[in-house]
């Protein structure tokens, strides 16, 4: 067969190719993606029904939902849970004094050797609020909003490492392979905009997470629910604007002349595909219009600029929290944001306590501020989940590297304990759940590990996590980890 | 959409194999009459008892995954299920009460079996509950000959299968695909670019005399290409998980190209299949390996490296071991052998024991997730020098080996060895203390490089030390302890006005050479000596001094003991911190070790070692195994954790699959023949289903990861079979004459077209009514926009290259490595060549649904999305390539309709008929005027308005769904 010349043509399949073209444009709800190899089961999705030919309608979650969409601030590295939100004045006596055994039996650290000293709070805290949380000096503006916040100092791991525990606080697996909490979301819930990917992710702190785009990756989740990096530098999505020389109407004229060839492509050959395909094309138009508006922070006023403390033209946490807003304003899905710089481990003065510790705090004290209060007041924060945290903790002890003091003072990684916020989504506001032990570094009352706080976040988005699963090689895998069970929804957030 | 293609998913219930019931239903479009325990019982009880009746959990103590279980007394004391007796069995009475506390499926768990599924049951277990193994499982076995009406169509063998299928629907087959069609796809399939239009003329010719002779001149044309080697290594390097990063935090650079080359050459040279698994899994093992034999073994060292400071090196070890077992059943035998890591397979009958002996065979090996990636072999980047530059390192590796073994014999000879205790022992930090049994702790803060003094009166006529390191606790069971290594042992002598006198030492003496450092540097400039990274077992070393100690009276000994080496990528120091100390004052020892023939040995070494030095070439991971002494305890671990271990296994192969017979341990070399034997019931099936489905989009088995009770069923069973047993047999495991008999089958010579009855009847063509319609690989999408713009290289083999990428794009932690674009031909190289790191990914592969390469990837599923299309639309290497094609038809032809007539004949072959010639002209004539108009935009295209018009048209060509599809 020659596809321009078909010796082959049937009337009715012309018709009917013609037909669901136009009413997949004119919806704006052409199939993104369709398995052309597949003619297997998709898994059980915990919802009704789900049309994997279409695998970013939106489709209803299926217990209550209590938020439609999900910010998520990963602050890459770890920040020190000791100096910002876990207060423990009986650390503070301690500084100085060698480490208990009881508290090394049985541990494994990345950096520690044999007995280190213990290691007091670097700052000082204070209750803020009419909830009266402890924030500790270093986030002043944040402390401003703390009553719509809800912490959880309970939180543990068992992943001691970067890479693993990142990808463990978002795949619910330590290796890579899995699919990342925002690629289940949209892959339960679909897109809101079909103009934007449903699942944005953006940086800052001049690196990715150390565990590199895994986490946000699709895994074994088809690759449609992978999450979308986007770029302060360049284009926002990769390759979305036209190349320097082509016109918009340039642009145009080139699709016209594609869709007209495609089209005679449906109408000879029938292959189903193709009008996918010319939906995608369609689709990628209208998307080079409404994420370079979504991405265009110039167009907000200038108060929005100062509540933020943005830099135009620069890469930082204050842009991308406005991003943030502005993409949860249009319907994103799920918004992972990542600032790089918080390994606070003494090394070197950018990642001491005492010094580029405080600066990475100033850069996030504000903008952390702002988009809840922003977000607020548009009305936003009761659908939107923000979500703040580390992949795990900091060590009560002051590290040692090489069995060394250091020259600056830092603390190595902790999977014992740390705190991450909440706030809006359906979180109850000024409120703090779990305690870790004196020293701050085991969780010990109301215990939540990452995968119990997954199926917490989950629950927020209207969905069981032990129902909302994907088969691959047999299991039903889902994000809370098929192979330890047990985990629990921490119902005392909930609002 | 087309509601023919739209697929619906009910709900599947918490624990159920999703899919496992449903692909059953597809391989069998009508309804069974008799029961088949396959086809209509194992996926039942798959999908409603096995996640408490099955591998993991046995409920009441009944399993629906082996047979002995399902039908033994359960718990209650009740059968199950009573062969012949539906009423007398307990499952009947259970799937069907209506009592919510009695019924199964609990209520909780999931729906109640449908009529037609208890009917199906209470029909099996009336003609007597028969069982059979999973068919997977069962050798293959060489089908009858199907019988078809229609005796004209077929050309080969399969598609007398094929038909006999589509008769038995009522249906028949589509008409041939043009010259044209089947040109494109067999070229691209075969060799993943476009034909030519001169070779479509070359083949209208041949075509003329013998249609049959036309296509198998072809189809040998493109067999014997170079190309053919780049686009099927593709397929491998997938399953492979390569890469040239190491994976994780830092990802950093790995030299493992030439094992990628090595991969292009082997399908070039249609290595048979047997001899290319069994060079990758054991060719370490092979008598007398060649360079290639060795290099081939890098396959395994495609895993991840771990190299973030503080990763433990003994995990990630693990990690790449486990995911060696696991990319072996993924990739040879279509296995979720990986499932039976922590427990039991859930629905399939292997053993969580199984998984480890298996594992055993991958234990052994030297590497363990060091930053330099040890062990490595140079090698030379000159071809024929290859096999003599690995020679010498073998040699030397022997040599070394020999010159230990001699000094242990030597040592064996020494029998008079007393206790040495020191009366004075200090650490540089921590403490050293000196129990009653002789035996020397350290405790407390150790730095990475403290050093031990351990002082006492001198000996005379001392010849040798003895050096003992123990375990800390020594439990096989418990996590591995961190490792001991001494990097340096020096002795000197102090007395009256003479202070550390240094004694010279002679040798060291191992009990075994094993791990990344050099034992015999000890003495000297500094190497190790001890275990690392980990400690299982007590460790023993001979220090040999130069001649018998002589000491004045009052002298003291001074043993100074240096460390330095740290695990877990350098952070965790290994200090000696249980250790005990002996001597002897045989003189055997000093005069052995001293003797000018073992001096003429050492030279030889070292000058083997000296002409290695400045060899050019590649340093590549490969496998080595341990010596026998130095091997690892394989042990299960409980429920997958690898701080829990329990008893110990020797390597194995699970019952299932028929392992060999054979006295004593089997080794990885044993396996490897056994994968590719005859009695291995899966490798054949695997990889003839694997190159059906690269050849038609689809396998025989949809699920070409998974041929399990979980996986899909084959739509021709009795085709695979008679393709996996030619494939075996008469083409012994030659992977292009299998690929020839495809590519002239009229199966895959059919056109494509889909009618509406098809769509409607067969959405995802599993039958084969119509010819292939796939998208292009990742790969492909490139490749071809290169050679339709004429700017492909067809430079062959090398370093990986870096095309025009984004700014920013790598911007990995921690890590300097740079993205700088290749500026002459390596810029236009065929993808395969592309720099793959695997945190960040070339976006265009990315984008068409290549994987990461994290994990053996057995499937890419095709998509279609945005993305995509801004890919091609606007990335700037497809711009830059649609600005070479623009050139190219600029050169051909004056008139704008005959470059456009040209550019669709380059991508089509035939001449485009008169609405296609039309709409890219007015697509041509629309933007010459934008151009003429806003020259400064051309100017950015191109030198002149009306090129630039044809860079558009040239775009629009490489975006359109003819060229994206195959």
């Amino acid at each position: 067969m020659n596809a321009f010349h078909p010796f082959f043509r049937h009337a009715d399949l012309m018709h009917r190719t013609r037909r669901h073209f136009l009413r997949d444009c004119a919806s704006g709800l052409g199939a993104l993606w369709l398995a052309t190899t597949s003619g297997r089961a998709w898994g059980a999705a915990g919802v009704a029904a789900k049309d994997m030919s279409r695998p970013l309608r939106p489709v209803p979650p299926s217990i209550r939902a209590r938020a439609k969409r999900v910010i998520y601030l990963h602050m890459a590295g770890s920040p020190s849970q000791l100096e910002l939100f876990d207060y423990k004045p009986e650390l503070a006596r301690q500084d100085g004094k060698d480490c208990p055994a009881s508290l090394l039996a049985g541990k494994q650290f990345a950096f520690i050797q044999g007995v280190p000293k213990m290691l007091g709070p670097q700052y000082s805290f204070q209750q803020h609020g009419q909830s009266g949380q402890w924030v500790s000096d270093r986030l002043p503006h944040f402390a401003s909003v703390v009553d719509e916040v809800c912490f959880i100092k309970s939180m543990y791991t068992d992943q001691f490492n970067h890479g693993p525990a990142q990808l463990l606080m978002h795949t619910g697996t330590q290796n890579p392979g899995a699919a990342s909490a925002g690629a289940w979301a949209t892959y339960g819930l679909g897109a809101e905009n079909q103009n934007l990917p449903g699942f944005i992710v953006l940086t800052s702190g001049g690196k990715n997470p150390d565990a590199g785009k895994s986490v946000w990756g699709s895994g074994f989740l088809p690759s449609v629910y992978q999450g979308v990096q986007c770029r302060s530098q360049g284009d926002p999505v990769l390759f979305l604007s036209n190349p320097a020389g082509i016109t918009r109407s340039q642009r145009r004229r080139t699709l016209d002349a594609l869709n007209e060839i495609n089209e005679k492509t449906a109408r000879e050959v029938g292959d189903p595909e193709t009008l996918t395909r010319i939906a995608q094309y369609e689709l990628a138009f209208r998307m080079q219009v409404d994420a370079t508006d979504a991405f265009d922070i110039t167009r907000e006023p200038e108060s929005v600029h100062k509540l933020y403390g943005t830099e135009l033209g620069k890469e930082s946490f204050a842009n991308n929290c406005l991003l943030a807003r502005r993409l949860a304003e249009r319907g994103v899905r799920y918004i992972q944001l990542f600032d790089w710089g918080w390994d606070s481990h003494g090394a070197s003065e950018s990642e001491a306590l005492s010094h580029g510790f405080k600066g990475k705090c100033q850069s996030v004290d504000r903008p952390m501020m702002a988009l809840i209060s922003d977000l607020k007041q548009r009305g936003l924060l009761e659908d939107t989940l923000v979500v703040w945290s580390g992949e795990f903790g900091r060590t009560s002890m002051r590290e040692n590297r090489s069995g060394l003091e250091m020259q600056f003072v830092g603390r190595d990684h902790n999977p014992g304990a740390f705190t991450i916020w909440m706030a809006g989504g359906g979180v109850k506001g000024g409120i703090s759940h779990g305690e870790t032990d004196d020293f701050g570094y085991q969780s010990a009352i109301d215990r939540v590990s990452v995968h119990d706080f997954h199926a917490t976040m989950l629950a927020l988005l209207g969905f069981d996590h032990l129902r909302l699963t994907y088969p691959v090689s047999g299991v039903n895998m889902r994000l809370t980890n098929v192979t330890k069970p047990g985990s629990q929804v921490v119902k005392a957030v909930m609002a | 959409m087309n509601s023919g293609i739209s697929r619906f998913v009910l709900w599947t219930f918490l624990g159920s194999v999703a899919g496992a019931a449903n692909s059953s239903s597809a391989a069998t479009p009508s309804g069974p009459a008799s029961s088949d325990f396959n086809r209509d019982i194992r996926p039942l009880f798959a999908k409603h008892c096995t996640a408490c009746h099955g591998g993991v959990k046995a409920a009441g103590k009944i399993s629906f995954v082996y047979r002995e279980q399902a039908m033994a007394l359960g718990k209650s004391g009740k059968r199950a299920i009573l062969p012949g007796d539906p009423e007398g069995s307990e499952l009947m009475r259970r799937v069907t009460s209506t009592d919510p506390d009695e019924r199964m499926p609990q209520p909780d768990h999931g729906p109640a079996l449908t009529e037609g599924e208890v009917a199906m049951l209470r029909n099996w277990i009336r003609e007597g509950a028969k069982w059979s193994e999973h068919w997977s499982f069962v050798p293959p076995q060489p089908p009858a000959e199907p019988k078809v009406r229609d005796n004209t169509w077929s050309v080969t063998p399969a598609d007398r299968f094929v038909l006999a299928r589509l008769e038995a629907e009522g249906w028949k087959p589509s008409a041939e695909a043009s010259p044209a069609e089947w040109l494109r796809r067999v070229t691209l399939d075969l060799i993943g670019l476009p034909p030519t239009p001169k070779e479509f003329e070359a083949y209208l010719e041949d075509r003329r005399d013998n249609a049959r002779r036309a296509k198998e001149k072809v189809v040998d044309r493109l067999l014997d290409s170079p190309r053919f080697g780049e686009r099927w290594a593709a397929m491998w390097l997938d399953l492979a998980r390569y890469s040239d990063t190491y994976g994780f935090e830092k990802d950093p650079h790995r030299d493992i190209w030439p094992w990628r080359d090595w991969v292009i050459r082997a399908f070039n040279a249609d290595m048979p299949f047997d001899e290319f698994t069994i060079k990758q899994l054991a060719g370490d093992l092979l008598e007398r390996p060649t360079a290639d034999d060795l290099l081939a073994t890098a396959f395994h060292r495609n895993t991840q490296n771990n190299t973030e400071g503080g990763t433990d090196d003994e995990e990630y070890r693990t990690v790449a071991v486990h995911d060696r077992v696991n990319t072996t059943w993924t990739a040879w035998q279509a296995t979720t052998f990986g499932c039976a890591q922590c427990h039991a397979h859930p629905y399939d009958p292997i053993p969580q024991r199984d998984y480890y002996r298996f594992a055993a065979f991958y234990d052994n090996t030297e590497d363990c997730d060091q930053n330099d990636d040890f062990p490595r072999l140079l090698f030379s980047q000159d071809l024929t020098r290859r096999d003599e530059v690995t020679r010498w390192q073998l040699e030397a590796r022997d040599l070394r080996q020999l010159l230990n073994m001699e000094g242990l014999a030597a040592v064996a000879g020494v029998s008079d060895w007393q206790t040495l205790v020191p009366t004075n022992a200090k650490a540089s930090g921590g403490q050293l203390t000196v129990g009653d049994d002789a035996r020397i702790r350290a405790s407390g803060t150790l730095p990475v490089k403290v050093t031990y003094t351990l002082t006492l009166p001198a000996i005379q006529g001392l010849t040798a030390l003895r050096l003992d390191i123990f375990p800390e606790t020594g439990d096989p069971k418990a996590a591995p302890e961190r490792g001991q290594v001494l990097s340096k042992i020096a002795v000197s002598l102090s007395s009256a006005g003479v202070t550390n006198q240094p004694v010279a030492l002679q040798e060291l003496i191992a009990d075994y050479l094993a791990g990344p450092f050099d034992a015999a540097r000890v003495i000297d400039s500094g190497g190790g000596f001890g275990s690392y990274p980990v400690q299982n077992t007590s460790r023993r070393a001979v220090v040999v001094l130069a001649k018998p100690l002589e000491a004045p009276a009052d002298a003291t000994l001074e043993i100074t003991i240096d460390h330095g080496i740290a695990s877990n990528s350098g952070v965790q120091g290994c200090p000696l911190r249980h250790f005990a100390l002996a001597f002897t004052k045989d003189t055997r020892l000093s005069a052995f070790a001293s003797g000018s023939e073992r001096q003429e040995k050492w030279k030889s070494l070292q000058s083997l070692k000296d002409r290695l030095k400045d060899q050019p070439g590649t340093r590549v991971p490969i496998l080595v195994e341990r010596s026998q002494p130095a091997r690892r305890d394989t042990r299960v671990f409980v429920r997958g954790n690898r701080a829990t271990r329990d008893e110990a296994v020797t390597p194995g192969i699970p019952d299932v699959v028929v392992p060999p017979k054979k006295e004593g341990d089997l080794s990885r070399l044993d396996m490897a023949r056994w994968l590719v034997g005859d009695a291995n019931p899966l490798a054949a099936r695997v990889l003839a289903n694997r190159l059906w489905a690269e050849m038609f989009g689809r396998g025989i088995v949809e699920t070409l990861e998974d041929f399990g009770t979980s996986g899909a069923r084959p739509t021709h069973p009795e085709l695979l079979d008679h393709l996996a047993l030619r494939l075996r047999g008469e083409w012994r495991w030659s992977i292009k004459r299998f690929l020839r008999e495809i590519a002239l089958s009229a199966t895959y010579g059919q056109s494509a077209i889909v009618t509406a009855d098809l769509a409607e009847r067969d959405p995802f063509n599993q039958w084969y009514a119509r010819g292939p319609r796939v998208r292009l690989t990742a790969e492909m999408v490139r490749d071809q926009a290169l050679a339709l713009s004429g700017t492909l290289s067809t430079k062959s083999y090398g370093p990986p290259v870096y095309p025009p990428q984004p700014d920013g794009v790598w911007s990995t932690v921690y890590s300097g490595d740079k993205w700088n674009t290749s500026q002459d031909a390596d810029r236009f190289r065929r993808a395969i060549y592309t720099y793959q790191k695997r945190t960040s990914g070339y976006p265009v592969f990315l984008t068409f649904d290549a994987p990461t390469r994290d994990a053996c990837t057995a499937r890419r599923l095709a998509s279609n999305t945005p993305l995509q299309a801004l890919t091609v639309l606007n990335d700037p290497a497809f711009i830059e390539m649609a600005q070479s094609f623009a050139n190219r038809m600029e050169v051909v032809a004056d008139t704008p309709a005959g470059q456009i007539q040209y550019a669709c004949r380059l991508l089509t072959l035939e001449p485009p008929p008169r609405s296609v010639v039309d709409a890219l002209l007015k697509l041509y004539q629309g933007s010459l005027d934008e151009f003429r108009s806003d020259p400064a935009s051309a100017d950015k295209l191109a030198p002149t308005p009306e090129r630039a018009a044809l860079v558009l048209v040239a775009n629009t060509l490489l975006n359109l769904d003819l060229a994206l599809t195959r």
